[in-house]
């Protein structure tokens, strides 16, 4: 995937539904319920083997890259929001954008010791705040930093979500360094709270993907 | 279990139980009265048999049934029993004199942490009750622990207390599901998980939980598992006479309860009939295993001997002559030190 670069400041980006984001063409990425035996626990690999992980199935995704800021737009089908922890017994949907810190990372098991990999992300509960996150692998994610601008929006079945960030970041060893002309890739991560998902059960896209920087 | 130097235990003897919810409400006032946490009761007192709380909590799955660990239901808030709310303001302050009652606002509700107190089971004349203290059993083999992707849940090395680290926990809440005796809640406001921490902070300082030590009944026997001269080794191990609840579950408890011995029953006559306890044997044997029965005659037999006025040292353990005497040495008194909150 390409980014477009534009003239429009951040703030119009950060609307889901804003005009800078329809002329952008989307990647259609198909995604695939993390594996049972990725899971780091026997009870949740016990308790999910006949029960489907990763109830999205695929997410349009396009990027839009301002003079210093990159934002994400996610859009994929949901036939609910669900904002919150619903009385204990469903989860809040959240989405994320996953991004290496390191060459060898592997996506599938969140990143491996030595080789940790970041994500942007959002979570239906937590407003505009989005999260920087770096894990080494599976259930080893924590939050590094809070300079990632979250906004959704859901109408008629569809969840729009744009991620954004300063290219240059945080500029620490665990906030990805992005500039005009790079290299990288990423991967997509979609929850759906209704389904239990959280966690490392959740839909994903398999493995990295091409993101070449405008 | 690995890691673990020792592990602080807790006998209840249900005999003694007058389900008088001291326990509980020195628990709330300790460390549930926060925001988030207005439906928490991290002990709890329910009339058995019974759905207790949160409602029909045995049935709800979890643990290692056949030796695999399982993820059971997560209970909704309104199974465990909302914290009902009140017109206390309009009561006392609203200046309406006797207009205005007391009463619970909103929706009525249909469960509560104690909504099935009393009731109990069995046909007049043989209804029988009694009560069920619960909190987290602080098990040998948590499901909680094990069912946490995040290694978010701890079992303290010096005592092996299980405890939540919220600063790991991100409100997966699988713990919630694995833990077979349904006692772990979920913070709303702050976002994670949290559980009875046995008190950690004045067992550090020699001071039994204060479910324990505010106790009217003297039926919390409290100290480390295998101090064999203080009375928890006494009661589990060389009398015997001590089972944890639902052992098939698979988590190993570090709760262990003495059974109710119950009179006998009424025949069709309306005489005593000695030969049948008024508490049906395989009842009890469905909460507490087949080992219930045998602990069931050493007390009778027991009890026989003190009757006859011999010496029993299980008697006199279960009396506990002197409270003090209960904590296994963590029978300091907490008025002794100076708290500081965090
Ligand atoms: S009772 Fe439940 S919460 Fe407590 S240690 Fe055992 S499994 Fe964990
Ligand atoms: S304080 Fe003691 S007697 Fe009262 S309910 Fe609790 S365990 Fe039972």
């Amino acid at each position: 995937m390409k980014t477009f670069s534009t003239d429009h400041p951040l703030a119009s980006l950060l609307d889901p539904a804003g005009s800078p984001w329809s002329a952008v063409a989307a990647t259609v990425v198909a995604l695939d319920g993390t594996p049972l035996a990725m899971q780091p626990t026997a009870a949740v690999r016990n308790s999910w083997r006949d029960r489907p992980i990763g109830a999205v199935r695929s997410v349009e995704v396009r990027a839009l890259q301002s003079a210093d800021a990159l934002a994400f737009h996610l859009r994929w089908a949901d036939d609910a929001a669900n904002r919150d922890h619903g009385d204990n017994t469903v989860f809040p949907d959240a989405a994320a954008i996953a991004l290496p810190l390191h060459a060898d990372a592997p996506l599938i098991t969140m990143g491996a010791p030595g080789a940790p990999l970041t994500a942007w992300f959002w979570r239906a509960d937590s407003g505009n705040q989005g999260f920087e996150v770096r894990a080494e692998g599976p259930g080893s994610t924590r939050i590094t930093g809070r300079t990632v601008q979250a906004n959704a929006l859901w109408s008629d079945g569809v969840w729009q979500l744009v991620l954004a960030r300063s290219l240059a970041g945080e500029g620490t060893a665990d906030s990805i360094a992005l500039a005009s002309g790079q290299a990288s890739r990423f991967g997509v991560a979609v929850w759906e709270g209704a389904h239990g998902e959280r966690g490392g059960l959740k839909a994903f896209s398999g493995d990295w993907r091409e993101l070449l920087l405008a | 279990m690995p890691g673990i130097k020792r592990q602080m235990a807790m006998v209840m003897d249900l005999n003694k139980c007058i389900g008088c919810q001291t326990c509980t409400v020195a628990c709330k006032t300790l460390w549930t009265a926060s925001e988030g946490m207005e439906h928490m009761f991290f002990n709890t007192v329910n009339t058995m048999p019974g759905e207790g709380t949160p409602r029909g909590w045995e049935a709800m799955g979890g643990g290692f049934p056949g030796g695999e660990a399982q993820l059971g239901k997560l209970p909704a808030i309104g199974e465990f029993g909302d914290a009902w709310k009140y017109n206390h303001e309009e009561v006392f302050y609203g200046g309406k004199g006797q207009d205005v009652h007391l009463g619970v606002q909103g929706e009525a509700p249909t469960w509560g942490p104690n909504w099935d107190e009393d009731q109990g089971g069995g046909e007049f004349p043989n209804s029988f009750f009694f009560y069920l203290p619960r909190l987290c059993n602080h098990c040998t083999h948590p499901a909680c622990k094990e069912a946490c992707p995040r290694g978010a849940i701890e079992k303290r090395e010096a005592d092996g207390v299980v405890v939540v680290n919220e600063d790991r926990c991100r409100g997966y809440r699988h713990c919630m599901e694995a833990c077979p005796y349904k006692k772990i809640y979920f913070n709303h406001v702050s976002q994670v998980s949290q559980k009875c921490i046995f008190c950690f902070p004045r067992l550090e300082q020699g001071v039994a939980p204060a479910c324990a030590r505010q106790c009217p009944g003297r039926v919390r026997f409290v100290g480390y598992r295998d101090d064999q001269d203080a009375p928890i080794w006494k009661l589990v191990d060389k009398w015997k006479v001590a089972l944890p609840l639902h052992p098939e579950f698979g988590t190993e408890p570090n709760v262990f309860y003495v059974p109710p011995s119950a009179p006998a029953r009424f025949d069709a006559d309306g005489r005593m009939d000695e030969s049948k306890p008024r508490i049906p044997d395989e009842y009890l044997v469905s909460l507490f295993g087949e080992r219930v029965l045998e602990a069931l005659q050493t007390l009778a037999g027991e009890r026989a001997k003190a009757a006859r006025g011999e010496r029993s040292e299980l008697m006199d353990l279960l009396i506990a002559y002197r409270w003090q005497d209960m904590f296994g040495g963590f029978d300091r008194d907490p008025q002794t030190i100076k708290w500081v909150e965090a």
